[in-house]
């Protein structure tokens, strides 16, 4: 069994312009930060190899366009998805507001088999910034993320490389908890048919025989 | 040196000739013929491709070969080194056909050819040629003397091996020659020894050396070659003075002068003329096409007006040409050029998936044809040479400059005095130089009427600056909006915050841009400790303008980057406002809510791409890509983040002058994805893989060749429609059978257990059987006209009603 398992875990990351989106995912895989990202028009991943329980696996981040309009176009790289980080700007609070409709939009467009359960976490990114500019209390986020079903949560500066390693092997581990858990499920119910996200190997996905 | 050179114990020995007497070659007697022939110069690993599938190129040697002078001529001598050409043969031969001179080629092909040959190495004569040999066998041998041109195509991106086609002055072409230099031994060490000696890899004409070049100089020390002025690509072999004249003249793709002839001809009623008219077209014609025809002809089949003229006897004619041919439609259509071509295109083609069919029956493999039907085949090395037929009008493409552009106007009244067609093609073709830029732009982006006089045109920017005045004052003056509460000021401040982080990520490598030395005006702004510069705020007050100006859409991501080439032309904040409003006209549909502009285009490339390359269409719907999600980027911002900033702004002004098609964007994009087939086809087999790719060839891509490109693919278009209306035109439907099955052939021939994918397979059907369809948005991109966006969204613009409009 474990050895069908994905080896590529793909990961999308969401939240309005403007929060941070592409410069955690840079900052994660290439350790650099730029002022100078322009606006993510489309979409983009980086890959990154991690290890998720002892295994070598490649992580497939996918970033996107923060405007809303320009999701309805982007089913293609949702599908398959092993986890999505809802991203948010700690001092803006309109940013914060929305994760809830990012999260129900990417439960649409993705359409998960396990919506309940589906692992996504959040990160309260540029935390770097004045105190006296910060929007959204840690304790506010941290109750949001509690009511969503204990949404793991971090708080990250992208700029500085605060937390943002603590929070995708924060990614990793979630994911790995999922997978041993639909696993569990389905070793308990006797279901060993290709039929939860974490068992379709990656390459006979690829080879067209999961459509 | 004969007295220095040990010939090696091998059979072959016996055929070289340690003395320098001419006299006494001939007397040697060779094992299968009798005599012997001087191997002046060879060069190894040159093939002839009979079909697509690399798995049929056959290996050669291309040879100059002395032989002895006939009886009552004159002798030459090796001293003199004067050898008439009607002694030389320019040979090719497959490797398989020399036997035991095998080694002897591969001795002379490894000689130091920098000076003429010092030995002399014999070998048996090839049989001479001077017309075509029968289909099937390729090698040929033609005296010097009878060889009018060769048709040099030296080895380019995109474009692997270099080529030389020999035609005769009888008329005929050779099988194209491909010098794989990679493989030929010769060419590896002459190419090394230029780089060691000269630290200059390249050629004569300053080009990368490779294996035609030598070719060429083997001539030269022999003959006159001359390379014609217009058609770079073909190199007269002791020309007339008339055969210079002709290719020193620019080539006129003549339609009319051979065709009463031709026509009369074919009136005649014998088989063999009507062949001949129909072949008339191309090869009198031309001069520019030549090439483009003769090359693939010759790729694809051993084709030559001979050969053409004996088809109707040949009895492997497939029964559809022959019906074909003996059609009086076919007759009128040749009274277009184009199509005319087009058609020979398409019957050269079947007649080579024809004689490919003959053969597959004997000797062929079910995986040789598959693989045949899978591989990168020449409908675009025909394009290749027809971009290079429109790359070598280089005046066309000179940049308009202020004298140029001031001299299209009448100097009082400032009108128009050239059509504004002209006017279109010039900047399509050459672009603007940036002076010409601001008053170009405002009649392209539809600023200015292109019938306005100079003071029409001064009162209607006067009325402008007004009115842009007036719609920023809108927002400007509305307390309401800015510190207001409820839904239009939270959207109004929304859409404020956007452009204000959407402006400060906005090309802030261009020198305008990059200065942050202005104290920001907003204290509360998150920029506010970082500042600004003054044409940062323009560019914000100019977008909230739009903003206000087009309330249903408003301000969306992506616009920003629209609108800076234009603000940083101007740099006017009301005139480039107005040329903003103009490109945003036709952009508009890109942007809207629920994306219907965006998958429309990207729908239309869908067709476009299974039309014009059914094979490339094949592979990315395999690797589940034929959303063509990819080119999203590419599409929205018009190649804003794919080319560098002078390159965007010569895009966009060729693209606004809708002088081909009113999306000719989509060429563009077209012709990126066909720059990159051979990797894609190759190497990409998902849909994150070719996103990746296509993402990373942001900064990668060259301009001119990509317009010249998308230029060509344009044409090939527009033919491909016409062909298709014509052929549902034709009144027998019987005589249309072998053209459309030949479009769509390998769409359709691919076995449909290979796809597994039913629909598709379906799909593919459909189109043999009907031919391609030509959908409605395909036509529409024959139209000069722009898409704009009929109806407004409904309600956009206000806020907070939507399914998360708060975001927007």
């Amino acid at each position: 069994m474990s050895s069908r398992k994905k080896v590529l875990l793909k990961v999308i990351i969401l939240g309005d312009s403007g929060v941070g989106k592409t410069s955690l995912m840079n900052q994660y895989v290439n350790k650099k930060f730029s002022a100078s990202y322009k606006a993510t028009i489309g979409a983009d991943f980086l890959t990154k190899e991690v290890l998720v329980d002892d295994r070598l696996v490649t992580m497939q981040i996918w970033d996107t366009a923060g405007q809303e309009r320009f999701q309805s176009l982007g089913v293609a790289f949702y599908r398959g998805a092993d986890c999505c980080v809802l991203v948010y700007d700690v001092n803006n609070q309109k940013s914060f507001e929305t994760l809830d409709s990012w999260r129900d939009e990417f439960l649409i467009q993705a359409s998960p088999r396990d919506a309940d359960s589906f692992p996504f976490v959040v990160i309260g990114n540029k935390i770097d910034v004045d105190d006296g500019k910060r929007q959204v209390p840690q304790k506010r986020a941290m109750a949001f993320c509690q009511s969503k079903g204990n949404l793991p949560y971090f708080e990250t500066s992208a700029k500085e490389a605060i937390n943002v390693e603590q929070a995708f092997e924060g990614i990793s581990a979630v994911i790995a908890r999922h997978a041993l858990a639909q696993e569990e499920a389905e070793e308990y119910t006797g279901d060993f048919g290709a039929s939860t996200i974490v068992d379709i190997g990656a390459d006979s996905e690829r080879d067209g025989c999961a459509c | 040196m004969p007295e220095e050179f040990t010939p090696p114990a091998s059979p072959t020995a016996s055929f070289y000739d340690l003395s320098e007497d001419d006299e006494d070659y001939s007397t040697i007697t060779h094992t299968s013929t009798g005599r012997g022939v001087k191997l002046l110069y060879t060069k190894s690993k040159v093939y002839v491709h009979p079909t697509p599938s690399a798995k049929d190129n056959i290996p050669g040697f291309i040879a100059l070969i002395q032989q002895k002078p006939p009886t009552g001529e004159t002798p030459s001598t090796a001293s003199s080194q004067v050898v008439s050409p009607s002694n030389l043969l320019l040979a090719w031969l497959p490797e398989s056909a020399l036997g035991s001179a095998y080694d002897t080629y591969v001795k002379v092909d490894l000689l130091d050819t920098s000076t003429p040959p010092k030995q002399t190495y014999l070998v048996p004569p090839p049989p001479i040629s001077t017309g075509n040999s029968p289909l099937g066998s390729y090698s040929f041998s033609v005296p010097v003397s009878q060889i009018y041109s060769l048709l040099v195509r030296p080895p380019s991106l995109g474009w692997w091996w270099g080529s030389i086609v020999v035609n005769s002055r009888g008329g005929d072409s050779f099988p194209a020659l491909f010098f794989h230099d990679s493989e030929c031994a010769s060419t590896i060490a002459q190419s090394k020894a230029r780089t060691k000696n000269n630290f200059d890899p390249f050629g004569e004409s300053g080009e990368l050396f490779w294996g035609g070049d030598e070719v060429l100089r083997w001539l030269k020390r022999y003959v006159k070659v001359e390379r014609s002025e217009v058609e770079r690509t073909v190199y007269l072999v002791d020309p007339t003075k008339d055969d210079l004249l002709s290719f020193g003249q620019k080539p006129v793709v003549d339609s009319t002068a051979g065709r009463d002839k031709e026509v009369a001809t074919a009136s005649g009623s014998g088989g063999n003329d009507i062949a001949a008219a129909v072949m008339d077209p191309f090869t009198k014609a031309i001069k520019s096409a030549r090439w483009t025809l003769l090359e693939k002809f010759a790729k694809v089949t051993q084709f030559s007006r001979q050969t053409a003229s004996n088809l109707l006897d040949n009895p492997n004619l497939p029964p559809q040409v022959r019906k074909l041919l003996k059609n009086p439609d076919v007759i009128s259509l040749q009274d277009d050029f184009d199509s005319a071509r087009l058609y020979l295109a398409r019957w050269a083609m079947g007649i080579a998936e024809q004689s490919e069919k003959e053969r597959a029956k004997i000797v062929w493999k079910r995986e040789d044809i598959m693989e045949m039907e899978d591989s990168a085949v020449g409908e675009f090395e025909i394009l290749d040479i027809e971009a290079g037929n429109i790359r070598g009008d280089g005046d066309r493409r000179r940049v308009v400059d202020m004298n140029e552009w001031n001299s299209w106007w009448n100097k009082t009244s400032g009108r128009l005095e050239i059509t504004v067609d002209e006017v279109k093609e010039r900047i399509f073709h050459g672009g603007c130089d940036s002076a010409v830029r601001k008053e170009a732009w405002l009649f392209l982006l539809e600023v200015y009427p292109w019938d306005s006089t100079k003071d029409e045109r001064a009162a209607l920017m006067n009325s402008r600056r007004d009115e842009y005045v007036r719609l920023k004052g809108k927002w400007w003056d509305d307390l309401s909006r800015r510190e207001g509460e409820g839904e239009a000021g939270e959207y109004w401040r929304d859409q404020k915050n956007r452009i204000e982080k959407d402006v400060h990520r906005t090309d802030r490598n261009i020198p305008i841009f990059a200065g942050e030395d202005t104290p920001h005006p907003d204290p509360d702004s998150q920029y506010s400790t970082i500042g600004t510069n003054v044409h940062l705020e323009q560019m914000k007050d100019m977008l909230l303008t739009y903003n206000e100006y087009n309330t249903t859409l408003g301000y969306v991501q992506g616009m920003s980057d629209l609108l800076a080439p234009i603000y940083a032309v101007f740099q006017d904040d009301a005139v480039a406002f107005w040329a903003f409003v103009g490109f945003m006209e036709r952009m508009e549909r890109n942007f809207l809510r629920d994306q219907s502009g965006m998958r429309a285009q990207l729908v239309t490339l869908d067709q476009l791409v299974m039309l014009m390359d059914p094979v490339l269409w094949k592979h990315l719907e395999k690797a589940e890509s034929t959303n063509f999600f990819f080119f999203f980027r590419m599409i929205l911002v018009w190649y804003k983040r794919e080319f560098e900033w002078n390159d965007v702004l010569r895009l966009w002004e060729s693209m606004w002058t809708n002088y081909l098609s009113g999306q000719f964007h989509l060429f563009v994009t077209l012709a990126v994805l066909e720059r990159h087939r051979a990797v894609i086809m190759d190497h990409l087999q998902h849909f994150d893989e070719v996103l990746k790719y296509i993402n990373e060839l942001s900064g990668t891509i060259e301009l001119n060749s990509t317009l010249i490109r998308a230029e060509a693919l344009f044409y090939k278009f527009q033919r491909t429609v016409e062909a298709s209306d014509r052929r549902n035109g034709f009144p027998s439907p019987g005589t249309a059978t072998p053209m459309v099955r030949l479009t769509h052939r390998r769409t359709g021939s691919l076995a449909p257990s290979a796809s597994g994918n039913s629909a598709s397979a379906a799909k593919g059907k459909a189109a043999d059987k009907d031919g391609p369809e030509i959908t409605e948005p395909l036509r529409a991109l024959l139209s000069r006209d722009i898409v704009r966006v009929e109806k407004k969204e409904p309600a956009e613009g206000e806020a907070g009603k939507g399914k998360t409009p708060v975001r927007e």
